[in-house]
């Protein structure tokens, strides 16, 4: 009988190559590399992709002598990933954060929703009222279309599902503050789907 | 916002929650908000390219000692 071999840890693999194992390295790039390259698209762009994607695993490989294991192996590849990609869009100008008013729902004279439910629902339908293949083009337009410094709170807590902890420990900031920069992007996304699928927000 | 983050005091959620629940707008309003990054993280996710994950091979083996022999 064949006891199929449990699959090692992402701390083990990288104590592994820490101590200057070449395939334990590998391993982790073969099981890191997809999702280091979807984060990589969603906080920049195709062409900058594959960069971010070479410049993660290479500073990766030179820094594993500093992983202490005192965190994920995960979140720390994560903070790499996330900065690498962001070092590659600081050259270009940022993005100053839009008004948001559009976004919010609109309140008659009686506290009354301007819009009627249908038209407010609109944006959780997108996925049913679009074509796949035209969502996943708009998808990454608006997604590029938020202000940097929400675009970055949003990919990471509501895409890449890190923890609010996590996120605010990469970008630097308080968790209150990823809370509200991750609110404010849902807002606004929210108006764009709604945008696409012809509905005011 | 802390509403809709689920952080709000029990009280003031129970409360919320007995008016989002008779108001179809809000209701619409919070499940469209609660949908948002469901949507997009669907719609966002590119597999890996064959010819990227071969240049990333090339890029580690010319500038680590790893990916040495093919595999």
């Amino acid at each position: 009988m064949v006891v199929p071999t449990p699959e090692p840890s992402d701390e083990a693999l990288a104590a592994r190559a820490a101590a200057g194992d070449d395939s334990a390295f590998e391993a982790i790039v073969r099981r890191y590399q997809a999702r280091v390259f979807r984060l990589a698209c969603r906080l920049t762009t195709d062409t900058d992709a594959p960069d971010v994607l070479q410049d993660t695993f290479l500073q990766v490989y030179k820094h594993l002598a500093s992983f202490r294991g005192d965190s994920q192996f995960r979140t720390w590849l994560y903070r790499i990933a996330s900065n690498a990609a962001l070092m590659h869009r600081r050259a270009r100008a940022r993005r100053p954060a839009e008004p948001l008013d559009v976004f919010l729902p609109r309140f008659d004279a009686d506290g009354r929703h301007v819009a009627t439910p249908a038209e407010l629902r609109v944006a959780s339908r997108a996925d049913e009222l679009l074509d796949r293949k035209v969502l996943a083009a708009k998808a990454r337009d608006v997604v590029a279309r938020l202000p940097d410094l929400y675009r970055d709170a949003f990919v990471l807590r509501d895409l890449e599902e890190l923890s609010t902890e996590d996120v605010a420990q990469t970008l630097g900031v308080a968790p209150a503050t990823v809370r509200q920069r991750v609110h404010r992007a849902r807002l606004m996304l929210r108006g764009y789907l709604s945008d696409l699928v012809g509905v005011k927000p | 916002m802390d509403y809709l983050e689920g952080v709000v005091p029990e009280d003031v959620r129970a409360e919320l929650d007995a008016h989002v629940a008779g108001c179809p707008r809000c209701a619409a309003f919070v499940a469209s908000y609660l949908e948002t990054p469901r949507i997009l993280r669907d719609a966002t996710a590119p597999t890996l390219p064959a010819e990227v994950e071969a240049s990333l091979r090339a890029f580690l083996r010319a500038r680590t000692s790893a990916f040495k022999f093919r595999h």
